[in-house]
């Protein structure tokens, strides 16, 4: 091959990879979204595609901390925290959860720090066994706790936020119907996709890369890998925090087997990892595929065939890692770049096949 | 006060042992594979369940169905790693593991067994009552039971028969060897997989060796795995992550804190304790107290 002619290709190949469409494909979803409420008026629906966003937008936080290189087994901890501190605050001092929310994830992004300075800087599998037992202990003081200081924790049962009793209204996150919910929570899982999306282009994206393929070489370039994981998993906190505030206001009921429980952690792991952790959109993509078959499965089976849910859970999770390391989003892509090079654009693909002989 | 904090000192002790006994097969599999078993608690559960229905169903007392255990829990260990971790570690490249990917892959398993248990048996606690060996022992004004006793004896007794094997038999050696350098141990003729599912097996096996001495005072519900894997994971961070004898001394400590420290502020306080021991340690020595493995 001649040399002008490889220079030629280059810049159209690395085209390719941009996937050309994308912009377009992400504006339809989102209107198919934003349209779907007026159209299915079922609350049934509306409360699986609320938990769809909800857990799509967790995954996406919780794979922020996976695209770092690091894998989190207690970001239950951390919703739990987000949930407890804007309930807390609403009933104690009458704080509307909207402000709540923020001090939860203040909260969150304090318990992250102190769990990840430690185990961060470390390879291998501390951060993954800290939080784990992180979460555990967290659910048990919450578990026998009734009261820390002035406020009231409600130890096994819980806390209910009384709606509409005394301070109310959207002012104080609280909706009559579930379709207000159903816009904050697509809206929380746009921003949190494009957080995602923006750290990826950003320079961390770039950290990101070097550390997850090999931290050792990253930190011979100078990156400072246990600062930047640490960064990264403070934003993760902070969103997961208030994922956890918007659970305790659209349920208006927490408890600790709810909301600091090591099944949610791993219910955001499966999320995530189906989907394609190490990803922007393998996240989102996982809630759509496991949440639907998890709430049909809970409401069919849950009350007869107790803990099935978590059973195909685990073999999901088994043959995800065994068959599909790279989540269900390689597949997505790969074959949205099949139809980009096969039909959308023949004379680059030519230039490819020039390229491999 | 004094007498009361040595009763709790001597009842910490024998916890910890009890902790430690499931800690020294997670420590084990992980010195020489390098993997975390996140199923480790439920396969333990799942041994003594196993236990519980020899006794319910045949009436082999506890400390008699070790010799059906033991090789059970071998044989399973060996599966899984044989079946299971073993693709992982033909499809890397370069030979160098991708740590999280097994742990996810453990973490289904273990969701299946506890899950799986709690499909098939229910949600009820169940015990044995009424094994060979009951009652206490006094020494002056420390009470000890008699199966407790057992178990801490069986810990400590496991960690040195394990330390003898390791060090002073073929397959010890060999064992060590893959530990130490994969490929080199595969150019010496030493088949790597073969030892990785003994290795794995043996860690079992030892934790249900311990799981039998328990059987017979402790309560069994599907989530008790999890619980004690949890404080398992706690304990060989401390002790040192593959190291044996670095899980006794972790789990006596854990156990020695979550006792003393339970006669001073409530139980779950005590518990957060240890969490807290557990982030100093690893703040300050990575490796662990005894730790083998650079980080």
């Amino acid at each position: 091959m001649k040399q002008g002619t490889e220079t030629k290709t280059l810049p159209q190949r690395s085209r390719i990879r941009q996937f050309p469409f994308s912009g377009i494909i992400a504006a339809v979803v989102l209107v198919v979204l934003i349209i779907i409420p007026f159209v299915l008026k079922s609350p049934y629906f509306v409360h699986i595609f609320i938990m769809i966003f909800l857990f799509g937008y967790l995954a996406t936080a919780w794979g922020l901390v996976g695209q770092s290189g690091q894998l989190s087994f207690g970001h239950a901890a951390f919703f739990g925290l987000g949930a407890y501190s804007s309930t807390i605050l609403y009933m104690e001092t009458g704080l509307s959860p909207w402000l709540g929310m923020l001090v939860g994830a203040i909260v969150a992004v304090i318990a992250g720090a102190i769990i990840g300075y430690p185990t961060l800087r470390l390879r291998g599998v501390y951060f993954a066994l800290a939080t784990l037992a992180f979460c555990a202990i967290l659910q048990m003081y919450a578990r026998a706790t009734q009261f820390i200081g002035p406020f009231t924790l409600g130890s096994a049962f819980g806390l209910w936020i009384s709606p509409f009793s005394g301070a109310e209204g959207p002012l104080y996150f609280q909706f009559a119907s579930k379709t207000p919910f159903y816009f904050i929570a697509l809206g929380m899982l746009v921003g949190a996709v494009s957080v995602s999306y923006l750290l990826n282009r950003s320079r961390i994206g770039y950290y990101w890369t070097a550390m997850r393929s090999d931290p050792d070489a990253a930190e011979s370039l100078g990156i400072n890998v246990g600062r930047y994981r640490l960064r990264t998993l403070l934003i993760s906190c902070a969103l997961t925090a208030i994922g956890g505030s918007f659970y305790s206001q659209y349920y208006y009921y927490i408890t600790p087997s709810q909301v600091l429980d090591l099944g949610l952690s791993l219910k955001i792991v499966v999320v995530g990892i189906i989907g394609g952790w190490q990803s922007v959109l393998g996240p989102l993509i996982g809630g759509f595929i496991i949440i639907p078959i998890d709430e049909v499965l809970r409401t069919q089976f849950g009350s007869s065939v107790p803990g099935l849910h978590l059973i195909i859970y685990g073999i999901v999770l088994m043959l995800i890692i065994l068959f599909v390391p790279k989540g269900v989003n390689d597949w997505v892509m790969r074959g949205l770049r099949w139809i980009d090079t096969k039909h959308w654009r023949p004379s680059e693909n030519a230039n490819d096949k020039l390229e491999r002989q | 006060m004094a007498e009361q904090v040595t009763a709790a000192l001597v009842a910490g002790i024998l916890l910890g042992c009890l902790y430690a006994v499931v800690a020294m097969g997670l420590s084990l599999i992980f010195g020489i594979i390098r993997v975390i078993n996140f199923a480790h608690g439920s396969m333990f559960m799942l041994f003594l369940y196993l236990g519980f229905f020899l006794w319910h169903l045949f009436g082999i007392d506890p400390y008699l169905s070790i010799i059906i255990i033991v090789p059970v829990a071998f044989a399973f260990g060996y599966g899984v790693q044989y079946v299971l971790v073993r693709p992982m570690f033909l499809r890397e490249k370069a030979y160098v593991l991708e740590p999280l990917g097994v742990l996810l892959l453990l973490a289904g398993l273990e969701l299946v067994i506890t899950n799986g248990v709690l499909l098939g048996f229910g949600g009820a606690s169940r015990g044995i009552v009424g094994s060979s060996i009951s009652g206490v022992i006094h020494w002056g004004f420390i009470i000890v039971s008699r199966p407790r006793l057992i178990v801490a004896l069986v810990g400590i007794g496991l960690s040195f028969g394990l330390h003898w094997l390791m060090n002073r038999t073929e397959l010890g050696n060999r064992i060590r060897a893959v530990g130490q350098n994969r490929e080199a141990s595969a150019i010496c003729g030493i088949n790597v997989h073969r030892i990785y599912a003994i290795t794995f097996g043996l860690g079992c096996a030892v934790s249900a060796f311990g799981g039998c001495a328990m059987l017979p005072f402790y309560t069994l519900v599907p989530g008790v795995g999890m619980g004690l894997a949890i404080k398992a994971f706690i304990i060989v961070v401390l002790g040192g992550l593959g190291s044996v004898r670095g899980a006794l001394l972790g789990g006596i400590i854990i156990g020695v804190v979550e006792a003393v420290g339970g006669q001073f502020v409530p139980g779950t306080m005590a518990v957060i304790i240890s969490l807290v021991i557990f982030l100093i340690v690893i703040l300050a020595k990575p490796k662990g107290l005894m730790g083998l493995i650079e980080v």
